[in-house]
């Protein structure tokens, strides 16, 4: 994402500058993801220069700055403090993503077979779907609630998947023919892990959306 | 001898009855919801609401709650008129019990209280002067509609406020989408907050009658004369003022750090309903507890968005609530027994 002039954001509202923040992270995750595939397929160069991407970029850092300094002096009443809550919890995603992208560049593992490779894949297939829905459901907070909170259920729901899909994973690491102590075999295990770290990260964020939805939606 | 000791306790019952008026000023709770609503300034809402109060107090001080604490409570056998000492047993009493409520941590209505105070002076006072008949000593069609309104209030600001939230959610609340919409909205709520606190604490104001009842009284017996009571009137209203600006801040900076959260839509709803009900109160001249009918408007407000209810604290209230009036019609008769065995009749 290219770097944004100070006087454009300026123009932003405290709204405008939350989308742009998720966009802006949502992309870093993406990329994230993106990289760990290139990893799968043994693209070290890709891999390396996606995770490499993640750390470097710090477009973010600038949209936080505005957004504190803007809320800081805002006249919102009552919802001020959720919403420094949600742009928290968005930045949150970025250090989860900047912790895994340093911590697999640390070393470069060969997967195991096939059948191991395809299930990360599909994992991974479900993690870019929550990062986009939760995306979607942040930008829906300001204008429908409803439509957030029933997103926020579909990404829970995609979690819960993932869960399975986690543990048969971990079950076939720990029965392949291999020294528990190697590199490759505590690279794999906390691959798998850091994903469902992210993964939970944004259940958890999902649910403070449907926690919001209850908290400001009055139902005749 | 005797006309200096009446001038002496003449000039306490003032004082007594001013420094009431300052604690029903340094009780205020009503501003909280638009200082945590961040409305105005601290400062400001303290001046504006100290000033809906005293206004309040001194606009309805020629009759209305003052009248029927001060006057009309009372019967032909007594020709409506209290002695000095009997007013006097009245504050002890009630302040005794509120100081007792208030170490005790129980919340107490000073309406309740006062009234209860009356009741248990004048019976003390029918018994032991000769001749006189109990069936008199009351206005009992009076005394019949205060004590009626103590129920109806309550459950009247329970229903005001559940049928205006239902009102409020199905035509304005519940079509607000998202957050943007129902900040934009609530945006101006506060503003009708600001509005209702304001008639609230004009009403508030008007309906606290125990200072100026009191007051009264003397000037029914005589004790002071009508342009005395007005300057008094005067005063009371000004130190209601001086108790929210000094000592109620405290309470208020504490309830309002509680009230960030609450939205100015449902506290607009809770302030009208209660105001209301001190409105019709104040116009039928029936003192009112202005605590339970929040509580009472509060608990609307739940049981429309179907949320718990505390009963537990709900039952506390409602058995001191039936408490205070014969405790403290006990407290102020013994007070008078006292005093009168004494000589001070």
């Amino acid at each position: 994402m290219k770097e944004i002039e100070d006087k454009e954001l300026k123009k932003l509202s405290i709204d405008n500058l939350t989308h742009l923040f998720m966009d802006n992270i949502n992309e870093q995750n993406l990329k994230l993801i993106e990289g760990i595939e290139f990893l799968v397929q043994e693209d070290f160069d890709k891999f390396k220069k996606n995770l490499n991407y993640v750390i470097e970029t710090n477009t973010e850092v600038q949209i936080k700055k505005k957004f504190e300094s803007k809320i800081f002096k805002s006249k919102l009443m009552f919802s001020k403090a959720d919403r420094l809550k949600l742009f928290n919890k968005i930045n949150g995603i970025k250090n989860i993503g900047e912790f895994i992208a340093n911590k697999m560049l640390l070393y470069k593992a060969v997967f195991p077979d096939e059948q191991f490779k395809h299930h990360i894949l599909s994992i991974l297939e479900s993690l870019k779907n929550i990062s986009n829905d939760l995306s979607k459901a942040v930008k829906l907070i300001g204008s429908d609630l409803s439509k957030a909170h029933d997103i926020c259920e579909e990404i829970k729901d995609e979690r819960r998947k993932m869960r399975n899909e986690e543990w048969q994973l971990l079950n076939r690491l720990y029965n392949y023919d291999m020294d528990y102590i190697s590199r490759t075999f505590i690279y794999l295990k906390e691959l798998i892990e850091d994903i469902m770290m992210l993964a939970d990260h944004i259940k958890n964020f999902s649910e403070y959306i449907q926690f919001l939805a209850t908290k400001y939606l009055i139902f005749d | 001898m005797a006309d200096e000791l009446t001038a002496i306790l003449v000039i306490i019952l003032v004082i007594m009855a001013i420094g009431l008026a300052f604690s029903i000023g340094a009780n205020d709770e009503t501003l909280a919801s638009l200082v945590g609503a961040g409305v105005l300034k601290f400062k400001i809402a303290l001046i504006v609401g100290g000033i809906a109060i005293g206004s309040g107090m001194i606009l309805f001080s020629g009759g209305f709650v003052p009248e029927t604490i001060g006057k009309s409570i009372l019967g032909e056998g007594l020709e409506a008129k209290y002695t000095n000492y009997m007013l006097l047993a009245v504050l002890i009493s009630s302040i005794l019990w509120l100081v007792i409520g208030s170490f005790a941590g129980i919340p107490l209505s000073s309406t309740h209280s006062l009234i209860g105070s009356i009741v248990g002076v004048v019976i003390v006072y029918t018994i032991f002067q000769g001749g006189m008949d109990l069936s008199t000593a009351f206005n009992y069609e009076k005394l019949r509609d205060v004590v009626l309104s103590w129920f109806i209030s309550p459950i009247t600001g329970l229903l005001i406020t559940y049928i205006l939230f239902k009102i409020s959610a199905k035509f304005l609340l519940s079509r607000l989408k998202g957050l943007n919409q129902i900040e934009k909205s609530e945006k101006t709520f506060k503003w009708l907050l600001f509005i209702a606190v304001i008639f609230a604490e004009i009403w508030v104001g008007a309906n606290s009658g125990e200072a100026l009842g009191i007051l009264l009284g003397l000037r029914e017996n005589s004790s002071i004369t009508n342009g005395q009571y007005i300057t008094f009137a005067i005063f009371c209203g000004i130190f209601s003022f001086v108790g929210i600006y000094f000592a109620a801040r405290y309470v208020i900076r504490n309830l309002a750090s509680h009230m960030i959260n609450t939205r100015p839509s449902e506290g607009f709803i809770i302030q009208m309903s209660s105001a209301i009900i001190l409105m019709i109160a104040t116009l039928l001249a029936l003192p009112i507890s202005h605590s339970h009918v929040i509580v009472f408007c509060i608990i609307g407000m739940s049981i429309a968005q179907k949320k718990e209810i505390d009963l537990k604290g709900l039952g506390k209230m409602g058995l001191y609530w039936v408490l205070t009036f014969p405790i403290a019609a006990l407290l102020a008769g013994s007070i008078y027994l006292g005093l009168s065995s004494f000589g001070f009749l």
